[in-house]
């Protein structure tokens, strides 16, 4: 989201100059959630796995996080000490994910100025420390690089945390916290069984936590480089949270991506972001709540019911084990609580401006006002579209999704620091179904001359196609059947450069040389055809179509681009019907521009500088692809980060997608023309 | 045998045995049918002894040696532990011994409450140097929380309240009718506050500033919390009543407690949960089983306030550079 990352950039340097000033451990610069992660969502710290062991080592530093206010607060927290984060500093601890059964090792080395433990409530049985001293609760980790270590199994699934256990009143407010997640043996899209299946793509994590700035503050003086004598004091009665925290930010860092770079030292963004559910997405999302603060939270998923399927990593049965879940606008998480959700969001309206539009007509943009003149609205009301907006007015909408606050309704800590709509809140975004797509903007011909349609037949899967011919020309005089050396009436349209074929009557013949000249060196009878004699004016066909299809305005960070392609292939190259193709099934293969390869320049053409951006789409569908005279439609998934799919400079927001199809083997070459009939990009936005 | 408390063996020097309940006036023997019974209470002034050597001054129920006769009650914080069965007309005699008020509007007239009971017609006030007879019927098995709610809370702030108990008919050794809430050990927890300077001037002191630096389990503090014992596999019944001004989220570390009740009702469907908010005013019932894994410490599985409160006293002078001394509303269970 952009327009607060104007405020975050004015702030990261206060950051930075506090944290030098304080001289931590932990650079500023090594990320802090594992490579590959996804930027909206739950992101886990595998630990290392071995023989049905897990173990993680943790350490507890001190550092600095950042507030929308404009402050550095000092916080104790656990760091992951291997690679590749090596003990930087984040709040909160790392999410320990974990499966059923496992045995888990937690290794944990102190360099705080107090004594500090982990407990870890929710596990049954046995937490056996070793190393260490006794204490309180449980078994601590000294001062002064003290270590001890943890081991339990890993009893039953569920979302659980993970805390101090030494002199808590002071040490869980001081931040010492975070999550663990254990799955199922075998399932990881499971929360506890099959009737809590989620969408594994759709798994979200809000560890909810209260910050008494006053408190972080003494403490900072008194184990500062020159504590104040007398030594100050703070008195835990006269606690008073300021800021309320998920995933350790507050609301508008909370919708930040994982691993912001605005936010070195919290990476956790608290983003819910989903697309509707229908017979074609069944699967809900996956909400797991933590409240490690100290204060009770009313959270509140404005505008819709969230169904609680657990507590306290247990899930909500009747005595016969049938379904006890409970649906919710408002409930209340407890401090040490944990509770799952699931989330459905159904369109049961439909409502569309073309044939299902509101009964109520939407006000005119001219009569609507926005505070600040910023908005997340499209200008549209329909889920999907997006609308004109007065002028002036910045929207933060990218195609028509819709947002929802996902808070704490104790509206005092929906704040930064008494500063409304902050603080213990985020952001449920529904993205349209599907994900954001963009229209086919442009299309180019860059192999190929257009035999009917234009590229709006390319925005429906109709009966409007966009039909394209193999590029031909003609023969300036007769052929005989030995001949290395043609001339053509016209070379504009055929690569410019490498080898290609071309087709002459029933004979292929390989152009070798003189590309881009009307005079070419010719290889004879090529593919398994026979070198035969060509009236003067015998047409030359190209042997492959290609053209891409041009959208613009995708935004940068976007993700999980999903390309759909549907069209056929028809053996005629003139007329309005589609002749059927049965034998010699042409092959398609269809490729994006990786605008990293050969820069802007990579993706303009199939042959020479302009084509060394096309790279083909990965399987599945495994390509080429046969498509004969019915239409075929795939569907292929690009990987998560999509960055270098997506344009920059002066390609900027731009995608492209080529269909190649190619019809050539013995022993009688025959026309045949391309007819696309939809070409679509879905993507997450960010 | 004392009924309810588990047996508190020392843990350090300080630990006390906590509560001594009072004799036959406040508890029969539990009998199988529904009978008569009459409950003397007094409401008096008294003193409570917090954690160590704090005292403050407490107003509180107590069981007089003879009906009526106050002066042998003492206030206990909390009160008696009022135990009768499902069925049972029960007489509830309280006699008002609390000190005439000095500052209009305050009366210092008990208000007897019990939420949840339905009291037959008849007044349910006394004035100071009265008394009141309250008669019900315990129709419903269950845990529940009586209380004065007179002068507008300040009362109850005072001590003001404590625990009845109310056994299923024909149900030996459960807390409900249904099964699922049989208990081998059971723990009363009262849970309450204390603000040593409102205890000190209840009348003057302007609730607005009100703040609690004492955070009691059965009126006491962590280290004079009483322990619970039972042994691997038994099940323990936690019987929570919330006398305090503040929600109270109970943690079980190591062990999982099934809420059986909440409101003195038993639950359909009861969750298997760590930790469980109990509110202000509401009572909760959960069965805890006791494992046969050592606990995370040679004190046992912890029980404790996850809103933190778990420290004696206003800390004003607590350096922030050093750990704090463990108090408040912590107390574990041990074999």
């Amino acid at each position: 989201m952009s327009s607060p990352r104007i405020r975050a950039l004015l702030r990261l340097g206060v950051v930075a100059a506090v944290a030098a000033a304080a001289g931590l451990a932990g650079t500023t610069s090594a990320s802090a959630i594992p490579a590959g992660a996804p930027k909206v969502g739950m992101v886990c710290e595998p630990g290392t796995a071995s023989a049905g062991t897990r173990t993680f080592n943790l350490v507890a530093n001190a550092g600095y996080i950042s507030t929308p206010d404009g402050n550095a607060v000092y916080v104790w927290s656990y760091a992951n000490a291997d690679a590749p984060d090596n003990g930087h500093f984040q709040e909160p601890g790392p999410v320990l994910c974990v499966n059923q059964g496992e045995n888990v090792v937690v290794n944990l080395r102190n360099t705080l100025p107090e004594a500090t433990s982990i407990v870890f409530p929710g596990q049954e049985g046995a937490v056996a420390a070793s190393g260490g001293s006794a204490g309180l609760l449980t078994t601590e980790a000294a001062v002064g690089n003290g270590t001890v270590t943890y081991r339990f199994t890993a009893g039953s699934p569920g979302t659980y945390l993970y805390e101090s256990g030494t002199d808590v009143s002071k040490q869980v407010e001081m931040g010492l916290e975070g999550a663990l997640v254990v799955r199922p043996t075998g399932h990881a899209d499971y929360a506890y069984d099959a009737s809590t299946r989620f969408d594994p793509s759709r798994e979200y994590l809000l560890l909810l936590s209260d910050i008494d700035p006053d408190l972080h503050h003494a403490v900072e003086l008194a184990y500062g480089a020159t504590p104040p004598s007398p030594p100050p004091g703070y008195d835990v009665n006269s606690l008073r949270n300021r800021y309320f925290s998920i995933n350790g930010r507050e609301f508008p860092d909370t919708i930040q991506d994982n691993g912001s770079s605005l936010l070195p030292n919290q990476p956790y963004g608290a983003l819910v972001r989903i697309q509707p559910n229908s017979s074609s997405n069944q699967l809900p999302s996956l909400i797991r709540m933590i409240n490690v603060g100290a204060l009770n939270h009313p959270f509140h998923p404005h505008g819709n019911h969230t169904r609680q399927i657990a507590q306290d990593g247990r899930p909500l049965r009747t005595p016969t084990g049938g379904d006890a879940s409970t649906e919710h606008f408002g409930e209340t998480i407890g401090a040490g609580q944990t509770q799952d959700f699931l989330l459905r969001w159904d369109d049961t309206d439909n409502f569309n401006p073309a044939n299902n539009p509101y009964p109520v007509a939407p006000p005119n943009y001219l009569n609507v006002t926005f505070k600040d003149n910023s908005t997340w609205y499209s200008g549209s009301p329909y889920l999907g579209y997006k609308g004109t907006l007065p002028t002036g007015v910045t929207t933060q909408n990218i195609c028509g999704e819709w947002y929802f606050p996902l808070h704490s309704h104790a509206l005092n800590e929906f704040t930064n620091y008494d500063q409304g709509f902050g603080g213990m809140g985020t952001l449920l975004r529904v993205d349209p179904a599907g994900g954001c797509s963009a229209p086919v903007a442009s299309a180019a011909l860059v192999g190929g001359t257009l035999k009917s349609g234009s590229v709006s037949a390319l925005s429906a899967a109709d009966t409007a196609y966009y039909q394209i011919n193999p590029k031909t020309t003609t023969r300036t005089s007769a052929t005989n059947a030995t001949q290395t050396s043609i001339t053509v009436a016209s070379a504009s349209g055929f690569p410019t450069s490498g080898t290609y074929y071309v087709r002459v009557d029933n004979e292929v013949m390989a152009v070798t040389g003189g590309q881009g000249t009307t005079t070419w060196t010719v290889g004879r009878g090529q593919l398994g055809t026979t070198a035969a004699t060509h009236s003067s004016g015998a047409a030359v066909s190209a042997l492959a179509t290609d053209w891409y299809a041009g959208f613009t305005g995708i935004p940068a960070g976007a993700q999980s681009l999903k390309v759909t392609y549907t069209g056929k292939n028809c053996a005629t190259t003139t007329g309005t019907t589609c002749t059927a193709l049965t034998t010699n099934v042409p092959q398609q293969t269809v490729r994006i521009c990786d605008w990293t390869i050969a820069g802007a320049t990579g993706c303009t053409a199939v042959a020479g500088p302009g084509a060394a951006g096309w790279v083909t789409l990965p399987a599945p569908p495994a390509q080429p692809q046969g498509v004969g005279s019915s239409d075929v439609s795939s569907t292929w998934n690009l990987p998560v980060n999509a960055a270098q799919y997506i344009g920059t400079g002066s390609s900027k927001g731009q995608v492209r997608v080529l269909v190649h199809t190619q019809r050539w083997t013995a022993s009688s070459p025959t026309p045949f023309s391309t007819w696309g009939n939809l070409m679509k990009i879905v993507y997450d936005a960010p | 045998m004392a009924l309810g408390f588990g047996n508190a063996r020392p843990r350090s020097v300080r630990s006390l045995l906590v509560l001594v309940l009072a004799t036959a006036g406040v508890m029969a023997a539990s009998s199988a049918s529904a009978a008569p019974r009459t409950i003397e209470l007094c409401a008096v002034s008294g003193t409570a002894t917090l954690t160590g050597s704090t005292q403050v001054p407490i107003w509180g129920f107590g069981a007089p040696a003879a009906a009526g006769d106050c002066s042998t009650a003492t206030a206990s914080l909390p009160g008696p532990q009022l135990v009768v069965d499902q069925g049972d007309t029960v007489t509830l005699h309280v006699v008002n011994r609390l000190p005439v008020p000095a500052v209009a509007p305050l009366d210092h007239t008990v208000r007897v409450e019990i939420p949840g009971i339905t009291f037959d017609p008849g007044p349910t006030t006394a004035a100071p140097g009265g008394d009141v007879t309250v008669a019900f019927t315990a129709s419903a098995p269950g845990t529940y929380l009586y209380s004065s709610g007179g002068d507008a809370g300040r009362q109850l702030a005072m001590g003001l309240a404590g625990m009845l108990v109310v056994r299923p008919a024909g149900a030996a050794g459960q807390a409900y009718a249904g099964a699922g809430t049989a208990f081998d050990v059971e723990a009363p927890l009262v849970l309450g506050a204390v603000d040593p300077a409102f205890n000190a001037a209840p009348d003057t002191f302007n609730l607005h500033t009100y703040t609690a630096t004492y955070w009691l389990i059965n009126g006491k503090a962590y280290p004079d919390t009483a322990g619970i014992t039972a042994a691997a596999g038994q099940r323990v019944l936690l019987r929570y009543a919330n006398a305090g001004f503040d929600n109270s989220s109970m943690l079980l570390l190591g062990m999982h407690q099934q809420v059986v009740g909440r409101s003195a009702r038993q639950l359909a469907n009861p969750p298997s949960t760590t930790t469980e908010i109990i509110a202000a005013g509401a009572t909760e019932d959960t069965v805890a089983v006791m494992p046969s894994t050592a606990p995370p410490t040679t004190h046992g599985f912890p029980l404790y306030d996850q809103q933190l409160h778990l420290t004696n006293g206003p800390q004003t002078s607590a350096p922030a550079g050093s750990p704090l001394p463990p108090g408040g509303m912590l107390t574990f269970l041990h074999g």
